[in-house]
């Protein structure tokens, strides 16, 4: 295929004008303008200002000077910018894991139960993630709220409380996991089951003819034949709850003492309310490698699956 | 023939022990999903409950999981208010246009580059994965740098206007919608379009004759996907609009109705709960597609 | 400079107009702006007040002939911070935007200057305070005009009735309606003792130590009263003074008495406190009373603004000014200072303070004695001591007087507030908390 490509770049660095319409007849040709969209797209709109983002990242905090990587060193030499990365690790990790287990335990139970019923949980157990998150996040800041908290009414008579969900460091990063979890689980939830659904019965009742425990089938029949989806839902999710924004952002704001800022939060507290734009924008670069090496050993994870089976 | 018997005799209490076994994971089953209904549905409820509230209501110290004083107050109040149906107005015709476009380019793209590869195309296949990396966080300040630039050269105003958003949210949709589709594609038997080619059909009618009908539990999943990402996107309008005339419903539900001190949470809930409807509907009816259409792309990419 | 907008104005009435009129009454000014004029103002917190910004706006539109379009943009989740930032990123937006507090020094190079509109607004209507000259005047030049939407005090707000049971104090007696407060008594060791009589009582005092506004300017107040800065006026971090290290002691004392969430505590938390009836004071101007009034009457009847405990330097009352700022891409400079000056006008004044049932608060001191805080009830007169009428306590901002860049970061990192929340409530030992915050403020001092 990239000889062919290659030949077509030659017949037209070669000539004329039947070489152009023979050019655009060619199926690289057809092939490259139907891409082009796409491409005008991510480089305009992604690819350019990620660029720019970059450059932004190397100026003073005026904006006037070319300082190289001075904001780079800066935040190393911060002990807020260690917090963010340890706090954004530990969100991003912890979530997708309880998303991760809570989806596959749901789509287990559903699956269990007899097929016509469960057209109906499924749906049900959807709604977390179809509600537009910043919507959804504003109730459970209400459910939170630390004179009006509902769930501090009902611990109450239990001689609970009132925890202070939001108020304190390690309540506050639970609660912003919690609703992270409680957003993202279902579809991780829909995954699974669909990848249970394409697990072949048989192997279930060979499975059970060899004596096997419900557990040795989990981990011997279902994960296995799970692994890619598995990988690749962990894969998306942990790329959004890493980048999250709008849960913290509502939520706690990064309060209390910056321990719940990500790097999305704290780079919007860092450009556009602190006024620094450069060192914002050097705050949110960190996401970017940091996901990349996330998608590359997961994605040749599933690459070398792949090549397997 | 006493093989047999012996064989069905030793699988008989076998059998009624495994359905006893059923019955009780049934059981457990229905007990772990209740459990997990409620903690699913609590916060939507609670919305629910609230929106239904007076502000005095709110404010008092008395049972917040029950509505003393059922009201439909805030919905009236918000369905009558001009600027909350301007939200909604703006929200439908962008999620409506951005679906629209997305789904023309990344069906038309992905098929290019899944199934007729040019120069670079594997590349550019995982450079599109890649760009789903770059978070809008980083780049909703040098957009601004750039909507100043096509301000003062070309005179369009960019900021402040809900249409900008049409050209903003697809830089979301578009790489995650080709991706899925370049995986649909994929799934594809090669001998389909080969047959087609042969038969003298061009790449065009490939695509629009044989593919997208092929794939169309993909091509409505990654719609659906567009529409959920475009209806609920915050930092964009956020960070791009202003006036109320030009809110989409997510930014303008949380900078207009809530007003710091006052007590508008039944009509913030309210909202919400309105807000949250077209998507609700939507996944209602198609949720059997969507589910087919999102793993067959995402485990075949 | 002035000259050549005389002349655009001229240009733009169409007609020649003697100059020495313009420089001599700014109010004529505003017959030659017309054009088209877009507006962003603070989103008020007081139900009902935008509607008499938007009055007047509308009165002056129609008699200047200038079209208008106004967007009123809510301060919560610094939405109009945002806007700020990004109008002055995109070098487009509102010809005239409301900016609070830090932000016309923040943006000082892309204002225009105010000199010719704000000094005879002072020859008219009185002299401001101190921290409204430090905040909206650098280097002689008025970067924006004092604006009275949105100008606040963050006084004490409390239940008279509670105060009365778990502290003893008698509020109206201290601060009587029309006369000066008889407060000497009143100062953070009195303040201390209410708080811990209203902590056992289960109605502690609402006041948050998160990092937005409500919360930070508390904790600066009482810094001021101990003389504690963060950063003198040279630039100099004093972090490790005795004023701080007293400062910290005070509020290791204060916070056990406190909500144990108040770490977390938005603008919102203290109102949602107050108006719930689980707190006794929160600091805070009318709008919490506000919404009591019409959701909770019962406790709006028994609220009562005052002044600010004192302390070993002083009385220092948190004040928070609001600016009308105006671009320089702004297409229309002439009416955007036409309308700074006329809502600025003393009638103008008084119907915006009343429309916002005394909440805002002009910066120019004739104008801090109208008649609308004594008369607003229920109960009469708990309004007559929030706009300072007799002067009793220094108006401040927190993190002042550091130069406003890094002041400005002081504040809205809420270092005092994090410091607080370091040393009182998390117990990590003074001299990490102080070595903490000087390489916060260090971070802060880049340019």
């Amino acid at each position: 295929m990239a000889n062919i490509a290659a030949g077509t770049v030659r017949d037209v660095a070669g000539d004329n004008r039947s070489g152009l319409t023979k050019f655009m007849q060619r199926k690289s040709t057809i092939a490259f303008l139907m891409a082009l969209p796409l491409l005008v797209l991510i480089f305009s709109l992604v690819a350019y200002p990620a660029g720019y983002a970059v450059y932004l990242a190397m100026l003073n905090k005026g904006m006037t000077r070319f300082v190289g990587f001075a904001n780079f060193t800066f935040l190393f030499s911060r002990e807020t910018f260690w917090m963010v990365v340890w706090q954004s690790c530990l969100f991003a990790i912890t979530a997708v894991m309880f998303k991760a287990i809570i989806g596959f335990i749901v789509a287990h139970f559903v699956h269990n139960i007899p097929s016509k019923g469960q057209r109906k949980w499924r749906g049900m157990l959807l709604v977390p993630w179809v509600i537009p998150p910043a919507m959804s996040t504003l109730s459970w800041l209400w459910l939170f709220d630390p004179s009006y908290s509902a769930f501090n009414w009902l611990l109450q008579p239990l001689g609970i409380g009132p925890i202070p969900w939001i108020g304190e460091t390690g309540w506050a990063r639970f609660s912003v996991i919690l609703v992270n979890v409680w957003i993202g689980a279902p579809f991780f939830m829909i995954m699974y089951l669909a990848a249970l659904k394409s697990v072949p019965e048989q192997l279930y009742e060979a499975a059970a003819i060899d004596g096997a425990t419900w557990w040795q089938r989990i981990w011997f029949v279902t994960l296995p034949m799970m692994r890619n989806i598995i990988a690749i839902t962990a894969l998306f999710s942990t790329i959004v709850t890493f980048a999250n924004f709008d849960i913290v952002r509502v939520l706690t704001k990064g309060d209390p003492l910056n321990t719940t800022h990500v790097f999305a939060t704290w780079a919007f507290r860092i450009g556009i309310e602190g006024n620094d734009i450069p060192l914002g924008a050097t705050v949110s670069l960190f996401m970017v490698p940091i996901l990349a090496v996330a998608a590359v050993f997961i994605l040749r994870d599933i690459t070398k699956r792949g090549s397997e089976v | 023939m006493t093989d047999t018997a012996i064989r069905a005799g030793a699988a008989g209490p076998k059998y009624g022990s495994m359905s006893r076994d059923r019955r009780w994971a049934l059981r457990w089953s229905y007990f772990f999903l209740v459990l997990f209904a409620i903690f699913f549905l609590t916060p939507p409820i609670y919305m629910f409950i609230t929106s239904l509230k007076t502000s005095a209501e709110i404010s008092a110290e008395i049972n917040p999981w029950w509505v003393f004083n059922p009201t439909l107050g805030n919905y009236i109040e918000l369905l009558t208010q001009d600027t909350f149906l301007r939200f909604f107005r703006n929200s439908a015709i962008v999620s409506i246009l951005v679906v629209t476009i997305t789904m023309a380019i990344s069906v038309v793209a992905a098929f290019a580059l899944a199934r007729m590869k040019f120069w670079g195309s594997a590349t550019l296949a995982t450079g599109v994965f890649l760009t789903y990396l770059i978070p809008e966080t980083l780049l909703f300040i040098p957009l601004f740098k750039m909507f100043a630039w096509v301000n003062e050269t070309l005179g369009i105003q960019l900021m402040n206007n809900w249409w900008t958003m049409i050209i903003l949210y697809p830089t979301l949709t578009v790489p995650f919608c080709t991706w899925i589709m370049i995986g649909y594609f994929a799934s594809i038997p090669k001998e389909l379009d080969e047959a087609a080619l042969i038969d003298g059909a061009t790449w065009t009618q490939t695509l629009t004759k044989i593919f997208i009908p092929v794939a169309l539990p993909g091509i409505i999943a990654a719609t659906i996907f567009a529409f959920t990402v475009s209806w609920a996107q915050f930092l964009y309008p956020l960070a791009f609009t202003t006036s109320t005339s030009e809110l989409v419903l997510p930014v303008g539900i949380v900078t207009t109705l809530i007003k710091g001190d006052v007590f508008n949470w039944g009509q913030i809930m309210a909202g919400a709960l309105l807000g949250a409807a077209p998507p609700l509907i939507i996944y209602a009816f198609l949720m059997d597609y969507y589910i087919a259409g999102l793993t067959a792309g995402a485990t075949k990419g | 400079m002035t000259s050549r907008k005389i002349s655009r104005r001229r240009f733009a009435a169409g007609t020649a107009v003697a100059s020495t009129a313009l420089v001599a009454a700014p109010f004529v000014r505003g017959a030659y702006a017309a054009g088209k004029l877009s507006i962003g103002f603070w989103d008020h917190w007081v139900p009902g007040a935008n509607k008499g910004s938007e009055e007047l706006i509308r009165e002056w539109a129609a008699r200047e002939k200038v079209d208008v379009t106004i967007d009123y943009i809510t301060s919560q989740g610094n939405k109009l911070l945002l806007t700020i930032a990004a109008e002055a990123q995109a070098r487009s937006g509102h010809d005239i935007l409301s900016f609070s507090t830090w932000l016309p020094a923040a943006y000082a190079e892309q204002l225009v200057p105010m000199n010719d509109v704000v000094e005879p607004l002072i020859k008219q209507s009185g002299a401001v305070n101190a921290t409204v000259e430090y905040l909206g005047k650098v280097k002689g030049q008025w970067l924006a005009v004092p604006a009275t939407i949105g100008s606040q005090m963050k006084g004490p707000c409390s239940r008279i009735d509670l105060l009365k049971q778990h502290a003893g104090i008698d509020i109206q007696e201290m601060y009587p309606i029309g006369a000066a407060p008889k407060a000497d008594n009143w100062n953070l060791q009195t303040f201390l003792k209410a708080a811990e009589g209203c902590h056992k009582a289960g109605v502690p005092f609402g006041i948050g130590l998160g990092t937005t506004s409500d919360s930070v300017d508390t904790c600066g107040a009482i810094f001021h009263s101990f003389g504690a800065q963060l950063v003198n006026d040279k630039g100099e971090i004093t972090v490790r003074s005795d004023g701080v290290r007293q400062a910290l002691e005070y509020w290791k004392q204060l916070v056990r008495f406190l909500p144990p969430d108040s770490p977390s505590w938005d603008d919102a938390s203290n109102n949602k406190a107050f108006v719930s009836g689980k707190s006794a004071m929160i600091m805070n101007p009318p709008s919490a009373w506000a919404v009591a009034k019409r959701d909770a009457p019962q406790i709006a009847d028994q609220t009562w603004h005052h002044g600010f405990p004192s302390g070993p330097k002083g009385r220092f009352g948190p004040f928070l000014p609001f600016f009308w700022g105006v671009w320089r891409f702004s297409r229309n400079q002439a009416a955007a200072k036409s309308l700074a000056t006329f809502l600025s006008q003393p009638a103008a004044v008084e119907k915006l303070v009343k429309a916002s049932g005394g909440y805002d608060i002009p910066s120019f001191s004739n104008l801090t004695t109208l008649k609308v805080w004594a008369d607003e009830a229920p109960p009469k007169g708990t309004l007559y001591h929030y706009p300072n009428p007799h002067n009793h306590q220094t108006l401040s901002i927190a993190a002042a007087p550091a130069p406003h860049k890094i002041a400005q970061q002081i504040y809205t990192q809420g270092v005092q507030t994090q410091m607080v929340v370091r040393y009182a409530v998390r117990n990590e030992p003074i001299d990490r908390v102080l070595g903490w915050a000087s390489t916060e403020i260090e971070g802060f001092m880049r340019n």
